[in-house]
């Protein structure tokens, strides 16, 4: 019941802040018709984009502007997506949505969008370290805060194994990469914050000594084997779904693995995989805490059935509308400022209300 | 069959054993290693032992033995087929797609992923074959055209095969059987059929001989009457149905397939092949040989992270051993050539 009413709590605050920042007034006397807007997302193959798109069509409906929604055919095509975002340019829009598969190839593209006062608007990952006064402003969910969401409910389900334990616990992460910012700052928060809460409860806290380097490097950790709780990072050497599954493995495999969290579709699918042969998460007397992230007809069905104690769902459609309306307030020139667009913790219990139910899918 | 006349000139009483000769040196030595690394693996990490982990290197096993067993009759050629590892995420995302999106029955779903795999099989075959293109050059385009035929077909989305548990999750127990409380790996059974029956096929068929004669020497194929093309054509045929195969194997292994997925499995595939002792160059190779090297390959990627080795170090591993295998083709070359 406690858990259930801080999801509540945690949604309504985030909604909160998503309608705070709406930058555009639906005034009837303005007339967005001649406005053109050229979006060049990540790609669509993941569902994720779909809602995303989703979203901005229904904002464009309802304002009656005109969108060009595109995206490379995979998210390492960094070349496809320049070429995609050379003829937005080109076709000289109100104003450019960008979600940059790496900001050092698009550098003097945003620099030609800023010279011709075309405004772009970072979403998604956004463009980080974009040029000066290329991006006026980004609509992204908060992922630091997002991995500090999934480690607060991980830990108030661990909490008494952690206080109790005798000998060191360890808590396992399955990361798809050590390159994007995403899945980083997603792990980042998940680490430092269940850290700190362990901490709090008087616990020693390091990382696996055969945790990734970027992850020790940048959490608020260091390497220690001997520490109370434990936090092991592993990410595979290439994006398979066999590599991450074999990962996950081997760290329901060891004896003082205690919770586990992946930090996207693809990790937490990996975690669900290796449970396939293995039976070992759950909420049940000593089963493994498992916590994912977004969604997908899989991870879904894990959380529904009680394998998954939750997971982390971003906003997209939200996402969509949102981009739209800054990128319309900016071809105006009006003020814009970023915006978080939120993320929801689900479970079993709130995952088919319809607050929560419209940023899932299959 | 070649590399056995040139044991004979350079011999020595292991080579010339009538049971070494009868397996193959290569094989025996695959299988030594193979042996080793299980054992090494064994004994520096008790996990690796465990019942599950034996599972999930099965299900991680099944798709790349069919796709290597596949590309082993291209590769035997004296050809290859780049098209197989996004082939396969294209014909099983769009049978997928047909059963859960489509509200289609899953058989539908699998008869469209085997016929997919198999209409690019003829695709491959007859632009190599009718059109002359060089092999990796033809299955370099037909790649590229499976990985947008994926996106079109399913409107981009992901798919996901229906669940284990689920009453329609059948094609997962086909690779998986649960009895009583434990599960098998069902799917072995499956691959060792049907590398057994390629095996006889190869060794004991004329179509099968004439395969391997044309990679061993194409003109004096030609020329003793073989009809190089529909052989040829016939490689490709059967790669592609292996294709749709293991398209199945695996959306029954793993959660999500998204379109555009699959790259650079073709290469562990073709890896494991040659570790196997297929010739690169063609004529000579066995699928016995393919799936040694297919469970050297699964071997190595499950066992490496169980020793705590960070990633980056297991990929280096994998291919220090594919240089080795490369090299001992290279050797059996020149020995033939001498």
């Amino acid at each position: 019941m406690k858990r259930k009413l801080m999801s509540v709590m945690l949604c309504a605050t985030m909604v909160a802040s998503m309608l705070g920042s709406v930058a555009v007034k639906a005034d009837e006397e303005v007339d967005y018709s001649g406005i053109t807007l050229e979006i060049v997302s990540k790609g669509l193959q993941h569902q994720y984009w779909q809602a995303v798109l989703q979203g901005v069509n229904s904002k464009a409906e309802e304002l009656g502007v005109t969108v060009n929604f595109v995206g490379p055919d995979s998210e390492s095509d960094i070349q496809q997506q320049v070429t995609q975002l050379q003829s937005a340019l080109d076709s000289n829009p109100s104003a450019i949505g960008l979600a940059a598969l790496d900001t050092s190839s698009v550098e003097d593209l945003l620099t030609q969008a800023a010279e011709a006062g075309i405004p772009v608007i970072g979403f998604d990952s956004g463009v980080p370290d974009a040029p000066e006064g290329s991006v006026y402003a980004t609509c992204a969910t908060d992922n630091y805060a997002a991995g500090e969401l999934a480690a607060e409910m991980v830990y108030e389900a661990i909490q008494e194994t952690v206080v109790n334990a005798e000998s060191s616990v360890r808590i396992g992460v399955v990361a798809q990469d050590a390159t994007s910012e995403s899945v980083v700052n997603r792990g980042l928060g998940f680490i430092d914050k269940i850290g700190e809460l362990a901490e709090a409860d008087g616990k020693t806290v390091g990382l696996a000594s055969n945790s990734n380097e970027k992850y020790i490097t940048d959490s608020a950790f260091e390497a220690d084997d001997d520490a109370d709780v434990i936090i092991e990072v592993l990410v595979p050497a290439s994006v398979t779904s066999e590599l991450s599954a074999t990962d996950a493995g081997t760290l329901m495999d060891k004896e003082d693995t205690i919770a586990i969290y992946g930090s996207n579709e693809h990790s937490a699918n990996a975690m669900i995989t290796a449970n396939e042969n293995r039976g070992v998460l759950g909420t049940g007397e000593g089963q493994i805490i498992a916590a994912g992230f977004d969604s997908g007809a899989s991870i879904k069905a894990a959380v529904a059935d009680g394998t998954f104690l939750g997971a982390i769902t971003q906003a997209p459609v939200a996402m969509g509308e949102t981009l739209v309306e800054l990128m319309v307030a900016a071809a105006l020139g009006e003020e814009v400022e970023d915006v978080d667009t939120g993320c929801q913790w689900y479970t079993a219990e709130n995952m088919d209300d319809e607050e929560i139910a419209q940023n899932l899918y299959d | 069959m070649a590399d056995k006349t040139a044991n004979k000139k350079t011999g020595n009483a292991f080579t010339n054993n009538p049971l070494v000769k009868l397996i193959g040196v290569q094989k025996i030595v695959v299988l030594l290693v193979l042996i080793l690394l299980i054992v090494f693996f064994r004994a520096n990490s008790t996990a690796f032992g465990k019942y599950s982990t034996l599972l999930s290197i099965m299900d991680y096993t099944y798709y790349l033995a069919f796709l290597a067993m596949g590309v082993t009759f291209c590769l035997l050629t004296g050809g290859v087929d780049l098209s197989i590892g996004t082939g396969m995420f294209c014909y099983a995302i769009i049978g997928g797609y047909l059963i859960t999106h489509k509200d289609m029955p899953v058989i539908v779903g699998i008869l469209v992923t085997m016929l997919l795999g198999l209409a690019m099989g003829t695709i491959n075959g007859l632009i190599v074959t009718r059109g002359g293109h060089a092999p990796f050059l033809a299955t370099l385009c037909t790649m590229m055209i499976a990985r947008g035929l994926g996106a079109i077909a399913t409107n981009s989305t992901s798919v996901t095969w229906p669940a284990y548990s689920a009453a329609n999750g059948w094609t997962r127990r086909i690779f998986k059987i649960t009895i009583g409380n434990t599960k098998y790996p069902l799917g072995l059974l499956w691959v060792i059929l049907l590398m057994i029956a390629f095996s006889v096929f190869l060794n004991r068929t004329r179509p099968g001989r004439y395969i391997t004669a044309i990679g061993s020497n194409e003109e004096a194929a030609r020329l003793s009457g073989v009809n190089v093309k529909n052989y040829k054509m016939l490689a490709y045929m059967i790669c592609g149905l292996c294709t749709g195969l293991a398209g199945l194997a695996y959306s029954s292994a793993f959660q999500s397939m998204a379109p555009s997925g699959g790259g650079g499995i073709e290469l562990n595939a073709i890896g494991a092949a040659i570790i196997g002792g297929t010739s690169m160059s063609g004529g000579s190779g066995s699928v016995v040989g393919t799936i040694l090297g297919v469970f050297i390959m699964s071997v190595l990627q499950t066992g490496l992270p169980y020793i705590g080795l960070q990633a980056n170090y297991q990929q280096i591993i994998i291919g220090l051993v594919l240089i080795v295998a490369v090299y001992i083709d290279v050797l059996k070359n020149k020995r033939l050539a001498r």
